[in-house]
This record gives C-alpha cells, structure tokens and sequence, in this order.
C-alpha cells in the first residue's frame, strides 16, 4: 500500500514509534553516520546519499557478544536471548538485502542462532530508497538495486518535502496506519524516481559467467595480481553487510565466553595449532574473500553474496576496489584446469 | 535431533570418568567422558555416527574438535584422543577423573555407513587421526552390526610403535577371524613383527581389492595425499574412497566460516567425503 508521509511530521512519527520499540536511525557520529538509538533531541543524518560506515548488520551481529556464562562449578550458562522491540528506520536497501542473505547463515535447519534469530523477530525495518545512488555503490550489477525491496517492511522515497511510503508486510503497515493514502500522481512520480535512480547506475562488471571464470581459476596468477597492495587490515570485511564470520574465545576474567567478528583477510583466522595454514598469504585470503561472495554463496543459495553497497571500496586504505578486480576477472577464460 | 530452540553454542555438562596416557611419548592422551545429565546421553546417541567430532571445551581455554573414537554400544560414555599441540588440547592432558568438562556435538556427518552395507570395508589410518576409525572398526565389531558388511581390513600405520593408539585392542584384532589387520611403523624397530614403511607403500603391498569395496582413509595430510592415488591405482573409484578432513574450526555449526572448503564447511557438511566430493572442490586445505 502506498501511503504519503510529510517530512515535518516524520519526527513526531519516530517519537510515537518510540514508545513501542528501540528506535534505531543513522545518526552522526565522529565524522561518519551510524544507526544509533533515537535520544530527545536526535538528529537524524540523511543528509548524505549513502550508507552508515558501519552495516546495520551490527544490531544483529555485535561486533563483540558474550555467548555463555561460565558458572560456579565449572558449568556453562546461555546468555539471555531476550531482545525488546525494535525499529531500524532508515536502512538502505542493500543493507535490508544482505539481512536476508544473513538469515541463511544464521537460520539454517538444523543449527539455528539464538541471539541473531532473536534480534531478527524482534526487529521492523523501514528502508530508505536511494534516488541518488552512491559514487562506489554497484548494487544494480549484483542483483540488488536502490530500491530493492528485500528484507524490509516498508520503503521510502524521497519525493521532496514528502517521503512516498510502500508497505511490503503487515508489520510495515501497522507503522503507518496512521498515514492517508497517496495520490495516484505520487505514485506515478515515486515510480518514476525510482526508475531513474536505476538507470542512473552504470552496470560495473559482468556477472553472467563470472562464477565459472573464478571456480576455473582457483590456482592462477589473477589472484596475486589484484591482491598485490592488499594491507590485510580487514575492513573490506568488517565493514561488509554479507560478512559474518566471527572467532569464538573465552574471556577468562570475565567469566564468559564471547564471540567477536573475524575476517578470513587475517593470516591467524585459518592458522592451525599443528602450524599448517591453508591460506598463508594475502594471496589466498583474497581468494577466499572474493570467491565467498561471488562463488560459494552463488552455490549455496543462488544469489551472489554481495549486494554493491560499495563500502570495501570507499574505506580500503589503499583504494582497492572490487569492481576492478571483477572486471579483470571478466577476462579470465575457464579453458584452464581445475585446482591442481 | 536438536529441537528448535537448542542453543548450539551451549556445551553438555560432562565428568571425565578415565583419563590415561596412549603413547609412550605422552603426547596422545584419551579421555573418557561421562555424561551429567542422562537425557543429554539418550540425546547424543539417538544421533551419533562414527565419524563425528565434538568440540571439547575447557573453561577459560576455549574449545578444540576432537573426532569420536567409541562406539555406541560400549556404553554411556565418550571417548576422544587428544593429541598435545595448542592451548586446549595442554589443558585436556592436564585432566583428572571427576573433573568438569564441556562438550558439543556430535557434530558432522560421520561416515555413510548405510550406504556401505553390503560392501568389504579397507580402514586406512595413520597417527592420532586413527581415532575415528577406531570407533567405526568397533562400531562395526558389533555382531548386529558385522553381518551387515563383508571384508574387514585394517591398515594402521604410526611413526613408531610407541604412538600406537589402543593398543590392546589393536593386538586382540590380529587374533580375529573375521578382519585382516595390517601394523606398519616408518623405521624399523626390535621384535616389531608386521609392516616396516609408510601407509601408502603399505597400502600398494597389501593390495586390497577394490571389487564391492569401499576405502576410508584418515591420517596426517601428506599420508592421505599419497594414499588416495595408490588406491586409484588400486582400482578403486573415486565415488569408493573416503577420507575425513580438518581445518581450523570454532563454532562447529556451518556459521563462523573459517572451515569452508569452496562452498562447503568441513564441520556442517563434513567432516567424512568422498573422493568424488572433494575433486569437485577447491584445493583450499
């Protein structure tokens, strides 16, 4: 359903919204914008076209969480799962895609996690279209785009001084059931909007065989070539919205056993106690960080695992962009052997 | 099967019930797990399979995964050989009867002991990662479960004989009728009587044969890189080789990452492939 929301009514919106739930909206913080909880006086940060520094992926993953306590008599305690509601209220569509690429990690059959699973149940997310899509985003060329609808409850777009919403759930609708219904005008020029925010984005590498060309060249030269000035520091990965692996240690002061974020870029995320490690450079973590995102994931749930949000090209200290290394890859051939 | 709401991280209260040095060098220690709580046995068992691994946990040290190596039918306990090598498995050697530990599992998919019915079984095992297929030739000792395959043929080959694991039992082997058991050591020792040389020179002069069989092989890398060719050349398929793999690994469950072989994590969809499987994967080990 679409629905008109003012923009001189959207503050008063989000304080009645936070009598029922935590309200999250990108705030400033330190030069960059972050999905922060709302506070008397906030300031929302939309200002500026593009994604907070950090994924929202954040709120559902922390970056550091206790997974159990260690009890009395050398026994192990789960940690409350109990999450209150909460809204996130202007994510990015890319971002509410990877959410749903997420679910796949953390939601499987046989071995659900309990904290995301949590936070995810507890948790409406309202998207805000982009209608002008970010420099480094390329979320067009993977599947996405700037107003995909994927993940989320209901989307904005900005149609000046007024925000045109689409509900997509029956949570969406709830939020705004307060709001009158939009004009079939509104509709058509939302729509229009929308339409060329899309066409404005430039198709940045080619997909179709692109799996095929990686999977061949497993063992290949590419792969030294393009990792050639990698730091190795990890923020393509922490800062991307499909990254999750993590490291499990135990913080014995504490008592507890805690979870962080990992990164497969790090020589000591594969490291064996034996001294054996399978990825012993940048050389093979590259590889390991491409081909996630652009082979595995295609194998196992048939979508590439990355959705364009650009932000391992706009933080990478070195100015690597993955967009050039694909490209290259364009011109790998699969007329080599198979991992010797 | 975990019910909906289990808590994969959530380790089983367990007691060590025996603990007790397996090499003569102490480098190889097992233990012998008792379960606190009855239901988490009724629990473990109701899904267990040789081949699976469970994540030990000590407190304060974090968790180490450790490959099963008993049967169901020796009783309501678990039993693990852990060789010394990192923080964890120090912590695990230094383990006394009556202490406290954590587990989690099992975990993996164990070996496709149905699909193997009816077929001769060729054990390949070197070192510590033996363990596995000690459960497996024992799980299969069982005289309900013996008549559901035909030859039985072991070959365990260790660095010396010292670092044999079980060695009792091993020696209780030879004396049966219905396996062919085959020792080997890499350099020969006094009063050693069987096989001098590595496992895959081993494996050539033993000749198994590879009509209605299947191969399951498990031990250090670079004995299972040169085994699974001799096998080949055995005649052997690649759909009739086994073997069980290890990398790094902390959650167990298919989520942290780090055990990926391709699109494959060694813990949720492992640890026991085919030769088949992994030639269509990535060489990423």
């Amino acid at each position: 359903m679409n629905l008109i929301l003012k923009k001189d009514q959207l503050t008063d919106l989000l304080q009645t919204w936070r009598a029922d739930y935590e309200v999250y909206a990108p705030q400033a913080l330190h030069n960059f914008t972050h999905f922060l909880p709302l506070e008397d006086g906030f300031e929302l940060a939309f200002n500026k076209a593009h994604n907070t520094r950090i994924p929202p992926k954040a709120l559902f993953l922390p970056t550091s969480e206790a997974l159990l306590k260690f009890t009395r008599f050398g026994g192990y305690e789960a940690v409350s799962t109990q999450v209150p509601p909460r809204l996130i209220f202007g994510i990015r569509p890319c971002d509410a895609r990877a959410m749903t690429m997420l679910d796949a990690v953390f939601e499987q059959e046989r071995y659900t996690d309990p904290h995301w699973k949590a936070r995810r149940d507890a948790t409406v997310v309202v998207g805000l279209g982009c209608h002008t899509p970010c420099q480094t985003g390329f979320c067009t060329t993977v599947g996405s785009g700037p107003f995909d609808r994927a993940g989320l409850d209901a989307i904005l777009t900005d149609l000046g001084d007024l925000y045109l919403v689409e509900t997509l759930t029956a949570a969406g609708e709830n939020l705004f059931d307060q709001l009158s219904a939009a004009a079939d005008e509104q509709t058509k020029r939302a729509n229009e909007l929308q339409q060329a925010a899309k066409e404005s984005m430039p198709i940045t590498f080619e997909t179709e065989g692109l799996k095929e060309k990686l999977d061949a060249n497993f063992v290949s030269p590419y792969w030294e070539e393009i990792s050639r000035s990698c730091l190795g520091c990890g923020v393509c990965t922490f800062l991307c919205p499909t990254c999750f692996c993590f490291d499990i240690v135990d913080e014995a002061q504490r008592g507890e056993r805690v979870r962080n974020w990992d990164t497969c870029m790090f020589r000591t995320y594969s490291l064996e106690a034996s001294g054996h490690n399978p990825r012993p450079s940048r050389v093979e973590r590259t590889r390991q960080r491409l081909s996630h995102k652009y082979t595995y994931w295609v194998d196992q749930i048939q979508q590439i695992g990355c959705t364009g949000c650009g932000r391992c090209v706009r933080y990478c200290p070195v100015g690597l962009d993955i967009r050039g290394m694909l490209r290259k890859a364009n011109q790998l051939t699969t007329e080599v052997p198979h991992a010797a | 099967m975990p019910h909906e709401d289990h808590n994969p991280y959530l380790p089983i209260p367990m007691h060590v019930l025996h603990a007790y040095y397996e090499s003569t060098d102490q480098s190889l220690k097992t233990l012998e797990l008792s379960f606190d709580n009855p239901q988490d046995a009724r629990d473990f068992f109701a899904v267990f399979n040789p081949g699976q691994f469970c994540l030990l946990s000590v407190i304060g040290k974090g968790e180490s995964a450790l490959g099963v190596a008993s049967a169901a039918w020796e009783g309501d306990f678990v039993r693990f050989t852990a060789q010394k090598m990192g923080s964890v498995t120090t912590a695990l050697h230094a383990l006394k009867p009556g202490d406290p530990i954590g587990m989690r599992g099992p975990l993996g998919n164990g070996f496709p002991l149905e699909d193997w019915k009816g077929k001769n079984l060729v054990i390949i095992g070197g070192g510590c990662a033996f363990s596995t297929l000690y459960a497996l030739t024992k799980h299969l000792h069982h005289p309900a479960n013996r008549g559901d395959y035909g030859k039985l043929t072991v070959i365990y080959g260790t660095r010396t004989s010292g670092l044999c694991m079980y060695k009792q039992d091993i020696a209780a082997w030879h004396q049966r009728d219905d396996m062919e058991v085959h020792q080997a050591i890499d350099v020969p020792e006094q009063d050693w009587l069987h096989h001098v040389g590595y496992v895959p020179d081993v494996v050539k002069e033993v000749k198994p044969s590879p009509v209605n069989s299947v191969a399951v092989v498990c031990g250090p890398p670079i004995m299972t890189k040169f085994t699974l060719p001799a096998l080949v050349e055995l005649g052997f398929t690649p759909e009739t080789i086994f073997t069980s793999l290890e990398k790094r690994m902390k959650c167990g469950v298919g989520k942290c990452g780090r055990c990926n072989l391709g699109p494959k994590y060694i813990c949720k969809d492992g640890p026991v492939f085919s030769l088949a499987e992994l030639n269509a994967l990535p060489a990423d080990l």
